[in-house]
């Protein structure tokens, strides 16, 4: 072989294995929405949530888990799928990994201290989501990341705002939206 | 002074598996298979080569009663591989 047709072989072929980042968008939009709906549901029917001492508790745990399965089974399938993992992907997979342990040690540790988690889980999420936007280089992502840490800072300095409804605009603004762009986003992200 | 190929990647099969691996963490014995557009037998053929030579490692495990083979490159691989591309670059510089 030529050196010329070398070199365009290996271009050739590095092309066809693209980042295919893409992929991991349905995963910003389920979590956006399914948290926005949680919130919401809890904002309009508080009774009905905190009917019992622990029924908000099991609420708040058992449906995100059940979440948390589902995106594991969904991100392997797309593993499988696509037949390769690349450095920028496996970076993702640790961070969101070490996130999910991050947030059921919050709640644990908010149970036993008594405390509303959102303001710290809101401030762990953004910083994630601009870490994720950062690496990804896709602004709409690093955007959110920044617009969820706004929102737990809200939440710090102004504890007689509503939780519940910060919690689900922060959710809509840092994971649905940026979602949608990066599922629709025609850039090769 | 320009140094010799890589015989090894001189290999288009190889050089394409080498390529691949140096952008991922990880890949299927059959991506490498649909991107190298070979056999099975000769991609086999081409990755215990490499294996050898020390430039990839290969992890065989079973997924859903089926055997299953990932190869990742190693230190050794990408040095060879950077060290090839840039002779590579070298040796067109030197033609043009």
């Amino acid at each position: 072989m030529k050196t010329q047709e070398q070199i365009q072989l290996i271009n050739d072929t590095i092309n066809k294995t693209k980042e295919n980042l893409k992929s991991s968008a349905p995963n910003f939009i389920f979590w956006g929405a399914l948290i926005a709906i949680l919130s919401l549901i809890h904002y309009g029917f508080p009774d009905f949530i905190q009917k019992t001492r622990y029924s908000a508790l099991i609420y708040w745990v058992a449906i995100p888990v059940i979440g948390m399965v589902l995106t594991v089974i969904y991100n392997i399938k797309t593993r499988k799928q696509t037949g390769y993992e690349t450095h920028i992907g496996r970076a993702l997979k640790i961070i969101w990994g070490v996130f999910n342990v991050a947030w059921i040690l919050l709640v644990v540790i908010s149970i036993f201290k008594n405390q509303n988690p959102v303001d710290s889980i809101l401030f762990l999420l953004g910083v994630m989501l601009l870490i994720t936007g950062l690496l990804i280089r896709f602004k709409p992502i690093s955007f959110g990341g920044v617009a969820v840490i706004a929102c737990s800072v809200l939440l710090v300095y102004n504890p007689e705002v509503n939780s519940l409804l910060i919690n689900g605009i922060a959710a809509f603004l840092g994971l649905f939206l940026p979602g949608l762009a990066l599922y629709y986003s025609k850039s090769n992200v | 002074m320009f140094s010799p190929l890589d015989k090894l990647l001189v290999n288009p099969t190889r050089l394409m598996i080498v390529a691949v691996l140096a952008k991922v963490e990880n890949c299927d014995f059959n991506y490498l298979k649909q991107i190298t557009e070979t056999t099975q037998g000769n991609l086999s053929i081409q990755l215990k080569k490499l294996k050898e030579s020390g430039y990839i490692s290969i992890h065989k495990s079973f997924e859903n009663n089926y055997p299953k083979t990932s190869c990742s490159i190693t230190k050794t691989g990408i040095k060879a591989f950077e060290d090839h591309f840039s002779n590579l670059k070298n040796y067109q510089d030197l033609k043009l």
